[in-house]
């Protein structure tokens, strides 16, 4: 078993261990740790770590290097990854590839400093102008942040997309045992700059913007066809079936367990993949469920949208209906989860859809 | 699987306290998480961190709850000691906590003069560790020899082995004092 390790930092070396070769951002709780750490391990391996101005200045950055064809890499919370915006949908539109690992925290505008989730509507729909989507992957440990870091950069190669590794306040500041993995020297992509203009030069007015489109939606579609994760238990005969994801999605897996020791039939779904969202999981879900139970740290509930709209795909002959326990912010303990299932049952907490 | 609470000022070291007892837990094979406190403690004031460790799977890292408190300020036992189980440990500083501490009959308190103790071995930047032995020795899962092995893993990791002697004398002190 591996050492105690800080979330933050261990994601930052996971990074570093996938080849990246600049980090540019700027500081924000509780994402901090992250590029304090890369400043000082990133210049070790001949990578280029960079404080920019600005999280714009940050995200720009981000974007020249993967036009040159490398792993890049920003970092911030909530208000910063607002600014980095109108970055994220130009990489996006140029078809780019990078990694955004947003830590997210609490609140609208500047918001708190407490670890939530309440940036999941956001992320899962593109954030900035325009009609993109980010691969979102959502671990719930450290062991899985640094297991997935390398798999974020070849989602975003393969498919010449933003991947954005959704982590929460307390994943980042939290401590587990955590195994690094080995490093990684990734090739740098033929379609980068070379610094000889051989690409032909497109401009606004060049564009199709039609043809475009169809190859947005194929490169949409594969995705949701290919890339779904996620971990489930116990759908097969289940009356409840409970949706988290993150550190609210590991509380309910023991919430899960314990309510399945005391007699009820209850399983869970922990989405992996955000987007796309795993469509594919609810496949598995007893065609007789009584309901679906998202539980999530948001005041208002936003993944319950995702657990409603997949539901209604897969059972089509009746209204499923769906519930939510938002417990605003932080990991809702498994008391909270257990308890939510007991004033649903008794009709106390009605559905959302 | 067992919870502890780790409760003081900024400053007095409890989040170390709680990461000493988290990596004793690791060095003997066991899973075990750290997570500290949040929002506005973080910028000073009051500081706290939850520890979880045990055989078994650890899914909520957070709060849930605490088998034990150490409590090494007045503020902190006011505010977790609530929040003990019943049939819990509480452990407070005697040296800052002043209040009364006979305020729930269903857990056991042991006061310990922290600070003082550190003043007598001559380590008083050790309350912390005393506090960190002791609690140690409280829940009952670690010998001393288990606890001094797993700090000096811990520190020797972070190049701290330069306080190595200070520390375990002060985890003696601690372990040997309740």
């Amino acid at each position: 078993m591996g050492d105690m390790i800080k979330g933050n930092i261990a994601i930052a070396e996971a990074a570093v261990r996938a080849g990246i070769k600049l980090y540019a951002g700027y500081p924000i709780t509780p994402s901090t740790e992250i590029m304090e750490y890369l400043s000082k391990r990133l210049p070790e391996v001949g990578a280029s770590f960079v404080q920019a101005e600005s999280e714009l200045a940050g995200i720009n950055m981000v974007m020249g290097a993967a036009a040159c064809g490398v792993r890049a890499l920003t970092a911030s919370s909530g208000p910063g990854i607002s600014l980095k915006q109108e970055g994220i949908s130009c990489i996006s539109d140029e078809e780019l590839a990078c990694v955004v690992i947003n830590v997210v925290r609490y609140g609208n505008g500047l918001g708190t400093l407490y670890s939530a989730q309440c940036d999941y509507h956001r992320e899962t729909r593109g954030g900035g102008n325009g009609d993109y989507r980010c691969i979102v992957l959502c671990p719930g440990s450290i062991q899985e942040a640094v297991d997935l870091m390398a798999t974020a950069y070849e989602l975003a190669e393969k498919y010449r997309i933003v991947t954005v590794m959704m982590t929460e306040g307390a994943l980042g500041q939290m401590m587990e045992p955590c195994e690094l993995p080995d490093f990684i020297e990734p090739k740098k992509h033929p379609w980068g700059f070379d610094g000889k203009y051989t690409y032909k030069k497109i401009g606004i007015f060049d564009r199709n913007s039609m043809d475009e489109a169809v190859e947005l939606n194929k490169k949409h579609e594969a995705i949701k066809a290919e890339e779904q994760r996620w971990e489930e238990e116990g759908l097969e005969d289940a009356d409840y079936v409970f949706v988290a994801f993150g550190l609210p999605g590991r509380s309910v897996q023991g919430a899960v367990k314990e309510l399945r020791a005391e007699g009820h039939k209850v399983g869970f779904i922990r989405p992996i993949t955000t987007w796309p969202f795993p469509e594919k999981a609810f496949e598995n879900v007893n065609k007789d469920v009584k309901g679906l139970i998202s539980v999530e740290a948001n005041a208002t509930g936003q993944l319950i949208d995702d657990v409603a709209l997949t539901i209604k795909k897969v059972i089509k002959d009746r209204n499923v209906p769906t519930f939510c326990l938002p417990c605003v912010y932080g990991i809702p303990s498994m008391k909270f989860t257990k308890e939510g299932l007991h004033k649903i049952i008794s009709g106390e907490i009605k559905e959302a859809y | 699987m067992r919870e502890i609470v780790y409760a003081g000022f900024g400053g007095q070291g409890v989040l170390t306290s709680g990461l000493v007892m988290s990596q004793v837990a690791i060095f003997k094979g066991q899973n075990a998480t750290w997570i500290p406190s949040y929002g506005s403690a973080m910028r000073g004031g009051t500081a706290n961190c939850t520890v979880k460790y045990g055989k078994d799977t650890i899914y909520n890292p957070a709060q849930e709850d605490p088998d034990l408190l150490l409590a090494m300020n007045g503020p902190s036992f006011e505010m977790f000691y609530p929040m003990v189980k019943s049939g819990g440990i509480i452990l407070v500083n005697s040296d800052m906590v002043d209040c009364d501490v006979n305020v729930r009959d269903d857990v056991k308190v042991y006061k310990l003069a922290c600070s003082t103790l550190a003043q007598e071995i001559k380590q008083p930047r050790g309350a912390n560790i005393i506090a960190a032995a002791a609690i140690i020795k409280l829940a009952g899962d670690f010998s001393m020899e288990d606890g001094i092995q797993g700090m000096n893993d811990m520190f020797r990791k972070k190049g701290k082995e330069k306080f190595e002697a200070a520390n375990m004398k002060a985890f003696e002190c601690g372990f040997n004092a309740v």
